[in-house]
């Protein structure tokens, strides 16, 4: 074995024994490990969800409407060259027995997909399903129980589940591709009688052909786009579906900066440590013989030899992690996982590389200026400070590996900035706060004045300490109440009389029955119309050629509107402004909602133009409405008088509750009136929390990772502080003081650090949520005495515990061979 | 075989200077230094603190450049030469002794001693150690690891890895400067003895006049002159 290679065997054992070294390898092995598990998952996910492909989408272009595509567009597609299929999916409740959910149907016909394979279990030889059977998901055979050849209810037909759907493209738009699928042949739409006119239901128009045919197409579509259409394209750049989920990924992505900055801190203090350590090793071996070349080369060597061994570690860990984490969403999601490309198996490891060399070089290369005749003054050395430019090199383009592995660059570089600025100013304000609360001290205690001094002296390490701390402890606290406590909050604040069940499509015909089996089973429910139409023109100009291009984004204008009728205002919204209209109006008027009238600066009088299906009708604003979004009643945006708008087709919608011990009812209304939708609330909530639980694990996971690595760097920098400390202790010692009072003054100092760094942790924290309460949940902020205890407790014991461990009590005769060595 | 100047020295130096910038003005060491020293020669440079004795050291050894003046060793100009040439240089002409011993900590007595043969690329490196370490007396203790011996013992396995590459000059700086009297006192015994078999030259760097009398010359560095003291 050649003399590098021992020495380099030997001096890697050694090293391990450092607190340096083992902040260094730690920290690696986190960065890592964090980034194969988000590079891993998030390749599986775009591929199955986000990203566009034609395997996705299921054609090589999707029409979609809100409204049934008319027969001119599948006769231009024709014309054009392209193959065409139509797809209509809607929410309906699947009953088996007493069981039903409600779950997402796909009316399909021949050829079906156009791209793309649906796979089944049992495998089927036709491309959809027969008339009378029905393809069904896993999640819809488990909830109902099904077995193959078992029947399902749909409206009021019947249909044999003669397969299991295993994955298919073309599962819709938004969040309707998250909910457990059926697919179900045209033949049998008629005979359930759920689609009638003005039912909700999305119209999807799928075409393929080659590029050239897809191209031109695409252009003649862009220009004849109805309002009601979208196009989604492979190249467009609005997801088809997972957009929520590409938010939810690029979230975690975020957290991960915290973690990946924090491993890149904690790896350039400790190399920026060790470095310094190596220094009179550097000038010892130079002394013996090696030259510059080959020392930069064996602690090269050492850098990239640990790197071998993490990076096999930490890309293990990373796909273990990856693994537990697709099964916590497994069951969450519409069809399992692909395979992710192989590359992305070694980002972990290409990340860890960057990170140990570009941090790791100007370091490194440092040592080779280190001097012999270090070893005869036997002084503290330190090599020149060049190569700066080296570092600053170095950090760039460490920024921009780390950017690039987060794909989401001006969004990180903000957070980036956001958290050194925080930090920076967090750091301050501790500081600030921890030299006010000992001078009090100053006067009571023995080493008090000493305290103060030392807080002083060591302002900038504190300042250090208390943001990394704050930070992390912040984070953890809102990661953790949002997990669970957010939503349970505000569920816990909806009245207990909300309704927890939508119908939606009445038909006209159905109310009556509707409303009389209700009544009977003494369930007050109110029945509103709904007719779709757009708002076109204000006071009889344009409303484009009136409004701000920030007005001309309000949800109302850029959409279809359920609008609604009646001669009475709705019970559950308030007056604001105006009176309602008493019994038959001789002119159209309308009630609007009345933060929409603020938005868009609209007043009583003001004359609103709509779209109702090609028809033109305008109407006087006669009063202004106050409406709860968050009542679980159907609200709209805009009211008309009956005489208006009764002559259009409408359906109903209307909203009840059902007590825990009336929720047979649900299912005998779905088999009496087996066309309506009914959507339980309830269901949808315990979805959304499944939803928040595992996106809050997940990140709590990435969370836990910043934590490891959060305290690695507070222990280094502690120990590097202590170790500074001991020859203040062994000076004091010698100048009378004993080893407990030195041992108090350190143990006082970082317990005030701690202390107070919990408490600040958890008024951010508890401001955080607040904000959280109040603009995203819209409720009253609550507060969460278990952070105010917690977090300064824990934030205490850590400081002081470790200060406790890694200080060690110096005997008189240590003290004096520590004074004599310095 | 002993390379020399023409003069016949293994080492000379002419009109050595160092400064340092210091706030406003350089600050200057030594301005015209001359010393020249003879092979297998043992001499002393001894002076108070801050006189600059490790300075003229680190210039003789060829571990730093003088501001002016020429350093030669063993008929070579070191001035002359580039960093790299200055180490490879040393490597094969120069041992140091140190006053804190500077072993590895994670090497056996052993492994410190044979490492320098090993940086060399010597095959015979174990050997070599083995019978260094059993000059010094310290045969038993080649497997121990610096920690696990005595002040004594570590500065013995220092002087073993400082002889082990059959230097010609040894530069040491206060070797007993760390150890109490009587193991200085055998240190020393034994640093000489080594020294006057080997016919190594020695330049001892030391306050301790007692110790500088034990070599053959002794020059005294006092306020940037060199005073040949006699003995």
């Amino acid at each position: 074995m050649s003399a590098s290679v021992r020495l380099l065997r030997r001096q890697m054992q050694g090293q391990l024994r450092t607190t340096e070294w083992r902040a260094l390898l730690i920290a690696t092995w986190i960065a890592i490990t964090l980034t194969t598990l988000l590079s891993l998952l998030g390749d599986r996910l775009e591929r199955g969800l986000i990203r566009e492909s034609a395997s996705v989408l299921g054609a090589d272009m999707v029409l979609s409407s809100q409204r049934p595509i008319q027969d001119l567009r599948r006769q231009q597609a024709a014309d054009a060259g392209l193959n065409s299929t139509s797809v209509i999916q809607f929410p309906s409740m699947i009953s088996a027995g007493d069981d039903m959910m409600l779950s997402s149907v796909r009316i399909v016909q021949s050829p079906y997909p156009l791209r793309g394979q649906i796979q089944t279990r049992p495998a089927q030889e036709t491309d959809i399903p027969e008339p009378g059977h029905a393809w069904v998901e896993a999640r819809v055979m488990s909830q109902l129980g099904l077995s193959i050849g078992d029947k399902i209810e749909l409206g009021y037909t019947e249909l044999i589940v003669n397969a299991e759907l295993i994955s298919s493209p073309d599962r819709g738009s938004g969040f309707r591709s998250f909910s457990p699928q059926i697919l179900v042949n045209e033949a049998d739409l008629d005979a359930s009688g759920i689609l009638a006119p003005g039912s909700r239901a999305e119209f999807r128009l799928l075409l393929s052909g080659s590029t050239e045919q897809v191209n031109s197409f695409t252009l003649f579509l862009n220009e004849s786009l109805g309002d009601e259409e979208r196009l989604f394209t492979l190249q467009s750049d609005q997801p088809m579906g997972g957009g929520a989920l590409a938010s939810a990924l690029n979230y975690l992505k975020l957290t991960s900066l915290i973690t990946l900055l924090l491993s890149a801190l904690t790896i350039f203090l400790s190399l920026k440590r060790f470095s310094q350590s190596q220094h009179l090793r550097c000038a010892l071996l130079l002394s013996l013989g090696m030259t510059q070349r080959s020392m930069v080369m064996l602690y090269l060597m050492q850098l990239l030899l640990a790197w071998a061994v993490l990076a096999l570690i930490g890309s293990l860990t990373g796909i273990a992690l990856e693994q537990m984490v697709s099964r916590w969403l497994d069951e969450l999601l519409p069809q399992s996982l692909p395979a992710p490309a192989l590359w992305r198996y070694f980002t972990g490891a290409g990340v860890g590389l960057a990170l140990l060399v570009l941090l790791g070089l100007p370091p490194t290369l440092g040592l080779s200026k280190v001097s012999v005749s270090a070893l005869f003054r036997d002084e503290d050395i330190r090599t020149e400070r060049r190569g700066l430019v080296l570092q600053l090199i170095c950090a760039l383009l460490l920024l921009a590996v780390l950017l690039s592995f987060l794909e989401a660059p001006i969004a990180a570089l903000i957070l980036l900035l956001f958290l050194l600025i925080g930090g920076a100013v967090l750091g301050s304000i501790a500081q600030f706060c921890l030299k006010h609360l000992a001078t009090p001290l100053s006067k009571r205690l023995l080493l008090g004045r000493l305290l103060v001094m030392r807080l002083r002296q060591q302002r900038q390490w504190h300042r250090l300490q208390s943001a990394v701390a704050i930070l992390l402890l912040t984070l953890l606290s809102v990661v953790w109440v949002s997990r669970t406590d957010l939503l349970e909050d505000w569920q816990a604040q909806i009245p207990d009389d909300t309704p927890n069940y939508f119908v939606v499509n009445i038909q006209p015909w159905q109310t009556e029955g509707l409303q009389s089996f209700l009544d009977n089973a003494n369930v007050s429910a109110e029945f509103f119309p709904m007719v779709r139409g757009r708002i076109t023109t204000l006071n009889g100009a344009p409303i484009h050629a009136q409004m701000t291009p920030e007005q001309l984004e309000h949800n109302t204008l850029n959409r279809e509107l359920n609008l609604s009728w009646s001669n009475h205002a709705p019970t559950h919204n308030t007056m604001v402004e105006g009176q309602w209209w008493q019994g038959e109006t001789t002119e159209p008027l309308i009630s609007v909602e009345a933060e929409m009238a603020e938005i868009l600066g609209l007043k009583l009088g003001d004359v609103l133009g709509f779209d109702l299906a090609g028809l033109e009708v305008e109407a006087q604003i006669a009063n202004l409405r106050g409406v709860e979004w968050t009542s679980f009643q159907p609200n709209f945006y805009v009211i008309f008088d009956e005489a208006t708008l009764n002559q259009f087709p409408a359906t109903y919608i209307t909203s009840f509750r059902l007590a825990q011990e009336q929720q047979e009812l649900a299912n005998q209304l779905i088999r009496e009136f087996p066309s309506l939708t009914l959507i339980d609330i309830d269901q949808m909530l315990l979805q959304l929390s499944q939803w928040l639980t595992r996106l809050g694990d997940s990140s709590a996971l990435i969370l836990a990772l910043s934590l490891i690595c959060g305290s690695m760097l507070m222990l280094l920098t502690l120990q590097q502080a202590l170790d500074q400390r001991r020859y203040e202790g062994a000076l004091l010692q010698t100048l009378g003081a004993n080893a407990k009072q030195t041992q108090h003054l350190d143990l006082l100092e970082l317990m005030l650090l701690g202390a107070l760094c919990g408490l600040m942790a958890a008024i951010i924290a508890e401001g955080v949520i607040a904000l959280l309460y109040i603009h995203l949940l819209d409720i009253a902020p609550q507060l969460h005495l278990g952070l105010w205890l917690a977090l300064p407790l824990a934030s205490f014991a850590f400081f002081t515990v470790s200060g406790a461990l890694l200080r060690k009590r110096l005997t008189l005769d240590q003290c004096y061979r520590l004074l004599r060595a310095h | 075989m002993t390379l020399l100047t023409p003069d016949g020295f293994i080492l000379e130096a002419q009109n050595v200077a160092k400064s340092f910038p210091a706030q406003e003005q350089r600050l200057e060491l030594f301005s015209a230094l001359s010393l020249q020293v003879k092979p297998g020669e043992s001499l002393a440079i001894i002076g108070r603190s801050g006189a600059g004795k490790s300075t003229l050291l680190s210039l003789l050894a060829g571990l730093d450049q003088p501001s002016a003046g020429h350093i030669k060793i063993a008929g070579q100009d070191l001035s002359s030469m580039d960093d790299a040439q200055r180490a490879a240089f040393r490597s094969q002409y120069i041992s140091f002794i140190f006053q804190s011993f500077h072993l590895l900590p994670e090497l056996s007595a052993l492994d410190n001693v044979r490492l320098p043969l090993e940086i060399r690329g010597d095959e015979q490196a174990e050997q070599q150690a083995l019978k260094w370490l059993k000059e010094v007396g310290l045969e038993k203790r080649v497997h121990h690891y610096p920690s696990q011996l005595s002040g004594g013992e570590q500065q013995r396995v220092a002087i073993a890895r400082a002889f082990v590459t059959s230097p010609q000059l040894l530069f040491a700086d206060e070797p007993t400067g760390n150890l109490d009297d009587e193991t200085g006192q055998q240190i020393i015994e034994q640093l000489f003895t080594l020294n006057a078999e080997h016919k190594t030259t020695l330049i001892l760097i030391t306050h301790d006049p007692d110790l500088a009398s034990r070599c053959q010359r002794c020059v005294t560095l006092n306020n940037g002159h060199l005073t040949e003291r006699s003995l």
